[in-house]
């Protein structure tokens, strides 16, 4: 299959076909200690976050989806970006970075992007407001 | 390629390949001229018309050639114009939409129901809605788009008002449709500024699609199409469906397989916490071509309306994937869908954030 006969860019396409640190199967295997989640099933696209943080940083990232090829790339394009972010820098990966990095997502797709920083936020806001374990 | 997508579009057949490239040489005048080439290339439409009224026990002057099943519909929802207009949820969104922006309240009514669906095969109770309709004195219409050479069609026996056809499900070229519309019935053309298709349809005669469309006609009838769909295209869409739930967790049919239930070529199949698009992109990564109900392959923000209307589950209709066969299919296409199919289904379920009920 040739990339120009697909409606997404390579860069969609490889993190589509081959995605980064997805967490395979049960969860408890990653030890995160901060987990997002955005999306419905019913809508058609759900996303989670497992950040492992240590010092502010996130230091290990994996992700679950549900959902088509630009949720799934989204997702995975976000987890190399985040690696070794500070939550500060983390938090400025816009939608439209994750979007510039898979080289643009169809219009009509450009929400599975806005998903994705959706559910990284939600997973630093968890950490940042729940007390010490 | 495993291609499984014929409710979608079928290849042209070989004969009407070659048919079309020597209707391109030699019916190349306009068909509504009164010379010698224009009458030889109307006698060519004149024949295919034949063939379909033939095939579908209709009398040749209530054939009208159009575009396409889409324009079919159109044609017939807005003869209604004003009118009121029943359809089932089921239907083409050119039926629907254009029943959305025609419907009215005015008498009589139009009745629409597909005798068959696309995305699940569906069969429906076409006669009991025609008996309806003209108890009422309405008028009744169906979508065959999906039916021609699939199941036998009689109009009369159907007692249709109006009936849609499409030639690219069988074979025939993209961009040619009929519409039967029974004599003396209301009739309102679509396209107007023509003396074609006794001013029912303007516009240059399409002579090449519509001997292509015919060279398809012939083809049904030669290798009698229903009896195949019936016996060879039944088992191995059954076989696919039994392969499925038996080897793949979390599978289940959106398609009742029983005789009177469904068309033989078409598979409907949900895949628990694995979404439609993505299932439909890594086949497509291994030849194998299907289609899907999710919202995201469509570009729309709603799921199929079909698999919305028939489950009611949002999540059943974005992770549905459609198999439609063809008599060229194969044992051989079961067996590579099945070599791949598990595996994706697997793999996108281990990544999914949705947790499995059947395990």
């Amino acid at each position: 299959m040739e990339g120009e006969d697909w409606i997404y860019s390579e860069k969609v396409k490889d993190h589509f076909m081959k995605p980064r640190n997805f967490l395979f199967g049960d969860e408890s295997q990653f030890d995160a200690n901060a987990v997002g989640q955005v999306g419905n099933p019913i809508c058609g696209d759900q996303m989670k976050m497992y950040l492992k943080i240590e010092n502010n940083k996130i230091v290990d990232v994996r992700w679950k989806t549900y959902g088509c090829a630009s949720a799934i790339a989204s997702t995975s394009a976000l987890s190399e970006l985040v690696k070794g972010k500070t939550l500060d820098e983390a938090l400025k990966i816009s939608a439209k970075d994750i979007d510039d990095y898979l080289g643009n997502l169809p219009k009509h797709k450009f929400h599975c992007s806005v998903l994705g920083h959706e559910a990284l936020e939600d997973a630093v806001n968890k950490y940042r407001f729940t007390p010490e374990k | 390629m495993t291609y499984l997508d014929y409710a979608a579009t079928s290849p042209l057949l070989p004969e009407v390949i070659d048919a079309m490239s020597a209707a391109e040489r030699r019916y190349f005048a306009n068909a509504s001229a009164l010379h010698t080439p224009g009458h030889l290339a109307m006698n060519e439409i004149e024949h295919t018309r034949g063939l379909l009224a033939e095939m579908i026990n209709a009398e040749p002057e209530e054939i009208i050639f159009t575009s396409g099943a889409s324009e079919s519909n159109n044609t017939v929802i807005r003869t209604f114009e004003g009118h009121k207009i029943i359809t089932s949820p089921l239907e083409h969104h050119s039926i629907i939409e254009a029943a959305v922006i025609y419907g009215g309240e005015e008498e009589p009514a139009l009745y629409s129901y597909m005798l068959a669906n696309n995305e699940i095969g569906e069969i429906m109770p076409v006669k009991e809605q025609v008996k309806k309709a003209h108890k009422e004195g309405a008028f009744a219409h169906s979508d065959l788009t999906q039916v021609l050479g699939k199941l036998p069609i009689d109009v009369k026996e159907l007692d249709l008002d109006y009936a849609t056809f499409s030639a690219h499900k069988i074979g025939g070229p993209i961009g040619v449709g009929a519409l039967y519309v029974r004599k003396g019935v209301p009739f309102k053309p679509l396209i107007i500024g023509g003396n074609q298709e006794k001013k029912r349809r303007g516009g240059t005669y399409n002579t090449v699609g519509i001997i292509g469309f015919g060279a398809a006609l012939e083809h049904l009838k030669k290798v009698n199409s229903w009896s195949l769909y019936d016996t060879k295209v039944r088992e191995l869409r059954d076989k696919l469906a039994e392969r499925i739930l038996t080897e793949i967790p979390g599978s289940s049919l959106n398609t009742e397989l029983e005789r009177d239930k469904s068309l033989p070529n078409i598979l409907n199949a949900s895949f628990e916490a694995a979404e439609g698009e993505s299932i439909q992109l890594y086949l497509d990564a291994e030849g194998v071509i299907v289609s899907t109900g999710s919202a995201c392959a469509a570009g729309d923000a709603k799921p199929s309306h079909v698999l919305m209307a028939k489950t009611g589950d949002a999540e059943v209709a974005h992770s549905s994937i459609r198999f439609s066969f063809n008599p060229d299919n194969t044992e051989a296409d079961i067996e590579k869908v099945m070599e791949v199919l598990p595996g994706i289904v697997n793999r996108l379920q281990q990544i999914s954030t949705v947790t499995m009920r059947s395990k």
